[in-house]
């Protein structure tokens, strides 16, 4: 256990089926300790990337290192201390809590006092223990993702891969799982996390956006929203609050001086040059027949940070963080 | 990456594997009911103790004593006589056509030579082609000639028969007995039961996406495969003990060797027969794949291991392709012991081979999963 290294380490990562490059060239750290949010579309190689941390992977060429074990040559040490949560529910659902317990507590080979143990203290920190007896089958999408964190837990890994934990889960259980999330990076736990939540990912200590298998912006949120390209110089960024945001969307990107308009909600996120001031933009807006309840001056959201990366990447403007 | 032959974890798939044998209770009753019944159904559509057998005659003698032999073979529950010919050629004809499976002949002196003290000869025409019919015909004329012979002279001090019974067997003249069949029934369907469940397990995992889970443990390849054959390996051995019992119970067949061998090289057996399970598992994408792999696998051990055919009269590479199958060295085996009463001294080859081939196929199902999966 180097403690010195970072408790994850991507270093030029590829992967490739055939001719698609699925993961390409990836290269990034996280810190221990720190709450890493994984991001990008759907097929972007997300879950590729956390499978070759997990040695279910084999990757074609760069190196890749987990509490300072290389994935590929030290696939016993680096098994011993992660915890994987995969994408779909991957438990047992015939076999009870408990037994899904017992049988992952075996599996990494921990003495019956020690799982005994163990079992007590993932029960009670997910509270998962009043199921214990409960097939696991039969239990809510938000304690099936709880007990199979528990199971991932039940070795004391030192650094944890999410994929998706909280995709189709509801709203309360996302937020316990998510305060459950913190308190494993509290006691030194480093996670990493995959998401399309954006108030998820602005959780997180640090996030990578990966994009057809490429990491196009890796970095703390305040890092990324002064990347460039995410505000083009000599532009600012208003949030627009109406009663009617439809009529007001297309009022707005009908202004001359308009260069990108988004609807959030009720508010309407516009960027425009920085000679705009916001009664100008309201005037306009009211004039055009809006109901306009204000207009203020925003940062980009995380969101706003990702559909910029997208489009100028997907316009060919590549660039490196 | 994993080693292929890689033993941790398999207690740990063992506690596993149990909980789910245990708790799929339709599963396990299948399992365990299916071998015994379906060699019921098929042990007695081969081995029912054959009754009403049809059957012509042409009696060209005519005389009191013909009169009494077809009055005797009518009475008995084996023949019914249905068809009187008018000559020999339509006997036999009647025969070809399957009209019936049996025919009497009784030739023109016959009353004369009994009356006279001499032996009279009854010809009986056996269709061979289904061998349960025709034993059963070839046993019952032979006891009402013998019959015959103590009703009509009484007093005999000569040993020859006076009505002398003449089989003849057509189509099929050397008759495999059901003895033959039974204990070949008990292994094949064993095989069947076992591969299937086996084929089913890791493919089950790789489909419901279980298996990337058990992948981050430290469980090795082996571990993984012999723990989850073990189980199976008991359910198929309880199913042998029942095949057993119905074999020796119901079927009357005995076992004229050693019980322990034969139960200890049924261990043997069942993990032949579960390493091609295995097999098929690892190289399996999903559970249709795997059932398809196992029903083309199925064929050829009815067909090639001398179940049903003499492998002796099969072109060479056939011979060859029935050494892959588990079942052909089994049935040797079996039909070694319960049949001829061999022990180990004969069969040592047999066991050698069949063991072999199972290890094998263990160790090639566990590199095969360790390379498919990293």
């Amino acid at each position: 256990m180097n403690d010195a290294a970072p408790a994850i380490v991507a270093d030029h990562l590829t992967k490739r089926y055939g001719d698609q490059t699925v993961v390409d060239d990836l290269t990034f750290t996280v810190p221990r300790g720190s709450i890493f949010g994984f991001l990008g579309p759907n097929g972007s190689g997300k879950s590729t990337t956390i499978k070759m941390f997990c040695g279910l992977v084999a990757p074609n060429s760069g190196q890749g290192s987990v509490d300072g074990h290389d994935i590929m040559r030290e696939g016993d040490a680096v098994r011993a201390s992660i915890g994987y949560v995969s994408q779909q529910f991957s438990l047992y659902s015939e076999l009870t809590v408990d037994e899904n317990l017992e049988f992952y507590g075996r599996a990494y080979g921990l003495v019956p006092a020690r799982r005994e143990q163990r079992k007590r203290d993932v029960f009670e920190l997910t509270g998962i223990g009043r199921f214990a007896g409960r097939l696991a089958g039969q239990l809510s999408g938000g304690w099936k993702q709880r007990l199979a964190l528990a199971t991932a837990l039940l070795h004391e890994p030192k650094v944890m891969f999410l994929d998706e934990p909280t995709a189709g889960i509801d709203p309360v259980a996302r937020r316990e799982l998510w305060d459950l999330l913190f308190r494993l990076a509290e006691q030194g736990v480093t996670l990493l996390v995959t998401t399309h939540y954006m108030d998820e990912a602005e959780r997180c200590s640090s996030v990578g956006y990966i994009y057809n298998g490429e990491l196009i912006a890796v970095g703390t949120l305040e890092e990324l929203r002064k990347l460039p390209g995410v505000e083009s110089p000599g532009t600012v960024r208003y949030a627009v609050h109406t009663e009617d945001v439809m009529p007001a969307f297309s009022a707005a990107r009908a202004l001359p001086y308009m260069k990108d308009t988004t609807i959030f909600g009720r508010d309407l996120h516009v960027v425009v040059g920085a000679d705009v001031t916001q009664e100008q933009l309201q005037r306009d807006l009211v004039q055009r027949g809006c109901a306009i309840a204000g207009v203020e001056r925003i940062e980009p959201s995380l969101e706003d940070v990702f559909v910029a990366l997208t489009r100028n990447r997907s316009d060919g403007n590549g660039w490196e963080t | 990456m994993r080693p292929p032959l890689d033993f941790r974890g398999f207690t740990a798939v063992l506690y596993k594997e149990w909980i789910h044998v245990l708790r799929d209770r339709v599963t396990l009753i299948l399992a365990l009911a299916l071998p015994t019944l379906q060699m019921l159904i098929f042990g007695y559509a081969i081995n029912t103790r054959v009754e009403h057998i049809k059957t012509a005659y042409y009696n060209e003698d005519q005389g009191p004593i013909a009169i009494q032999a077809l009055n005797a073979l009518a009475a008995s529950q084996d023949f019914d006589l249905v068809r009187a010919a008018s000559s020999r050629q339509q006997l036999q004809s009647d025969i070809v056509a399957g009209k019936v499976h049996v025919a009497i002949d009784i030739p023109p002196n016959f009353s004369a030579d009994v009356l006279a003290g001499r032996t009279a000869q009854l010809q009986v025409l056996i269709d061979g082609s289904d061998s349960s019919i025709a034993q059963e015909a070839l046993a019952s004329s032979s006891l009402i000639g013998q019959a015959l012979s103590t009703e009509l002279r009484p007093q005999a001090t000569v040993s020859a028969a006076i009505v002398d019974v003449r089989p003849r067997m057509l189509f099929n003249p050397s008759l495999r007995s059901a003895n033959f069949l039974v204990p070949g029934l008990i292994g094949l369907i064993m095989q069947i039961i076992t591969v299937f469940l086996m084929s089913l397990s890791i493919v089950g995992e790789r489909e419901r996406g279980t298996l990337d889970q058990l992948l981050v443990t430290p469980i090795g390849s082996t571990g993984l495969m012999l723990g989850k054959i073990v189980p199976y390996v008991i359910i198929g051995f309880v199913d042998f003990l029942l095949a057993l019992l119905a074999m020796v119970y119901i079927f009357q067949v005995p076992i004229a060797g050693s019980v322990p061998l034969l139960l200890a090289l049924g261990v043997c057996f069942l993990v032949a027969a579960l390493g091609i399970g295995l097999f098929v598992s690892a190289i399996a994408q999903n559970q249709l794949q795997a059932i398809l792999m196992v029903f083309g696998f199925t064929l050829p051990s009815v067909l090639l291991s001398g179940f049903m055919f003499e492998r002796e009269l099969m072109p060479v590479i056939m011979q060859w392709i029935g050494l892959l199958i588990p079942l052909t060295y089994f049935l040797e085996i079996l039909r070694g012991i319960v049949l001829r009463g061999a022990g180990l001294d004969a069969l040592w080859p047999q066991v050698l081979a069949m063991t072999a081939l199972g290890t094998l196929l263990i160790i090639a199902a566990s590199i095969r999963f360790a390379r498919t999966a990293s």
